[in-house]
């Protein structure tokens, strides 16, 4: 009793010191300018206001940005779950020389740091004429996002019977027809947590897209709001704090959607066979 | 309908060799079964079959038709897997409808084939259900359902029973024994359990390590086993096996080994005296006379019959079987008498060929 009691507190503890940075930036994006700087500091706003949100949305580039945000997370999850869905496929279901090294190989751009890689990289994307453009992003994202992609699904391939597939042959089905029918089916859980990895980390990336892009328009989020919204001599913390929110909007709902699939998918990944 | 044929077929693993030189002609509507130990190649043997493997040389042939390079779905058969592999996101329904619905039939028709097979498995008031929220039974009749559905050729089914509990395993066996009369196909069966390839097959196919033994019906491979590992392999109790020397006088051949010198029946041209093994059926041991003696060394009291365990001269061991009525007493001194008649000789090693003349 006395420990189920002390557990609860632990967890309640850890749940608001999480929380409450959240809580505060909704606080501070609903106050007014004046109110901001009160001493001692308000709680909840006297005079709510959605103002910034009004500013941001009508008087700044926020919509190009959160468009190309968009867009960039949800291109680089494509091709990332794409290519990741079939390479697992490959390494859990074909036997072939190497396959255990190949799949070792992949990890190691982990061991790199980005800073190593982020010159290269840009180098490539003017070689390639593809300096400054959103498609760039994608290009860079999907090689820190691929290979980590690749082993979850890996497990998660792992963890389907082979018999299951052999079946869905021997019943006349063709092997993508047999993907289609019944892998594709059970790895759902496994993709959906690895799509959403995926996007997660494309959403939030800042370091590649302040080196590989520097013209307004195909700018994401993270480095468009830092831009507009910091300068050296003044930070605007309403503006900062709406943007927050409504940066974090998307991922709420994604998670609140696919929580589902999300435990499940973990659950189903851990216990092979 | 179709039978099989299996022309010199060899699989290798990345130079793991797991099956060799595999001949074997399997008659349009019989039932025959693969038997062996686990690892002895059984469920590569099927799944070559299936289409799910690829022969390293040799041919297949389904009927007339050469299918080394006829795609799985093609190849006209239904295959009921060990771990059932049903689909689990499918309803029973589904599932069984699923290899139908893969050949393109109609729906109307579909839907009366499931019923149909739902019906003669019992399968109707589950058609509804998920895999999961089966008994590992009844999940085991759905397998046989969607192998049912189609009609194929050839059934093959790769110890479909070996995860049921000992009641049902032997009620299932006797419902597949009368499926297999009903439908009239030709079904190939894997197991590893003697007793199942007994009771169901026509003939059976027995492996060791990627090799033939024999082929052979059940009486056959009962009576008249093909060598020393087929003979330990069928029967429970299993045969007595005794190592000794076999010597030949005017008398005819002789089998010794320590404690027990005992006339043998005639035996093949091929056979020389030295080292061999003798083999003696439990219910060729007759306990309560004779003229040889040893001691009871162990009793298991089975009901309708007593297991006996003789302890023999020179470290040898007896099984041999009493009716219910007579019940030796342990470390009791008892005559016994060995049917000689009915031994059997083979040659030295694990797979020592059978000796004996009417082999
Ligand atoms: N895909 C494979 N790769 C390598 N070795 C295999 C493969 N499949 C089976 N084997 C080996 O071949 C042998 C025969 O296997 P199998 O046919 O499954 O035996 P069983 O008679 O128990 O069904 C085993 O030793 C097994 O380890
Ligand atoms: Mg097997």
């Amino acid at each position: 009793m006395m420990r189920r009691l002390l557990f609860n507190l632990m967890v309640w503890s850890a749940v608001l010191i999480v929380a409450f940075p959240l809580f505060w930036m909704v606080v501070t994006s609903l106050k007014p300018q004046l109110e901001l700087w009160a001493r001692p500091p308000a709680f909840l706003p006297i005079e709510p206001t959605v103002e910034h949100y009004v500013t941001l949305l009508q008087d700044t580039n926020f919509l190009v940005y959160f468009r190309n945000s968009i867009f960039l997370s949800t291109a680089t999850t494509l091709v990332v779950i794409g290519v990741a869905t079939l390479g697992a496929y490959s390494l859990v279901r074909f036997t072939y020389r190497g396959r255990e090294s190949l799949a070792m190989l992949v990890l190691f751009t982990y061991l790199l740091p980005s800073v190593v890689l982020i010159l290269p990289l840009y180098l490539m994307m003017v070689k390639l004429g593809l300096a400054n453009t959103l498609f760039s992003l994608v290009l860079a994202y999907t090689t820190f996002a691929l290979p980590y992609a690749l082993w979850l699904l890996r497990s998660f391939m792992a963890g389907i019977p082979e018999d299951l597939e052999s079946a869905a042959l021997v019943d006349g089905a063709s092997r993508m027809g047999a993907f289609r029918d019944v892998i594709f089916p059970q790895l759902l859980p496994g993709i959906i947590s690895t799509a959403l990895f995926t996007f997660i980390l494309s959403w939030n990336e800042y370091l590649f897209a302040l080196v590989l892009v520097n013209s307004d328009a195909s700018r994401p989020l993270t480095t468009g709001v830092m831009n507009m919204l910091i300068s050296s001599f003044n930070i605007e913390w309403s503006l900062l704090m709406a943007a927050s929110v409504m940066m974090s909007v998307p991922l709420i709902i994604a998670f609140a959607f696919l929580q589902k699939y999300l435990t499940r998918g973990f659950g189903a990944g851990a216990v092979k066979g | 309908m179709a039978g099989v044929t299996f022309s010199r077929v060899r699989k290798e693993f990345a130079g793991f060799l797991a099956v060799e030189g595999l001949d074997l002609t399997i008659e349009e509507g019989e039932f025959v079964s693969l038997l062996g130990p686990s690892g002895c190649g059984k469920t590569t043997t099927l799944r070559m079959l299936a289409g799910l493997e690829f022969p390293t040389s040799g041919e297949i042939r389904i009927g007339d038709r050469l299918v080394n390079d006829v795609p799985p779905g093609q190849r006209d058969i239904a295959m009921v897997f060990q771990s059932y592999a049903l689909y689990p996101h499918m309803t029973v329904g589904r599932n069984m409808e699923y290899p139908l619905k893969k050949r393109g039939l109609p729906k109307a028709e579909r839907k009366a084939k499931v019923a149909k097979a739902a019906d003669m498995l019992q399968l109707t008031e589950l058609l509804d259900r998920k895999p999961s929220q089966l008994s590992g039974g009844q999940q085991q009749r759905v397998a046989l359902g969607r192998a049912l559905v189609r009609d194929p050729q050839v059934f093959l089914l790769d110890e479909p029973l070996s995860n049921l509990d000992a009641k049902l395993r032997g009620y299932m066996r006797a419902e597949l024994v009368e499926l297999h009369a009903r439908l009239g196909r030709t079904m190939v069966y894997v197991t590893h359990d003697q007793l199942e390839a007994m009771t169901m097959s026509n003939r059976i196919a027995i492996m060791l390590a990627g090799d033939l033994q024999q082929f052979a019906p059940p009486q056959e491979v009962y009576r008249r086993p093909a060598n020393r590992f087929v003979a330990s392999f069928i029967g429970t109790p299993s045969m007595n096996l005794i190592d000794g020397q076999l010597s030949r006088s005017d008398a005819g051949w002789h089998f010794t080994s320590p404690g027990l010198t005992l006339p043998v029946p005639a035996l093949r041209d091929s056979a020389k005296a030295g080292d061999a093994c003798l083999g003696v059926r439990p219910e060729h041991v007759h306990l309560g006379h004779g003229d040889l003696q040893a001691k009871v060394q162990l009793v298991e009291q089975t009901g309708h019959e007593n297991i006996v365990v003789l302890d023999v001269a020179g470290g040898n061991r007896l099984t041999g079987r009493t009716p219910s009525s007579q019940v030796p007493q342990m470390s009791e001194a008892i005559n016994y008498r060995i049917d000689s008649d009915q031994v059997h000789v083979f040659g030295p090693g694990d797979t020592g060929a059978r000796l004996n003349a009417d082999g």
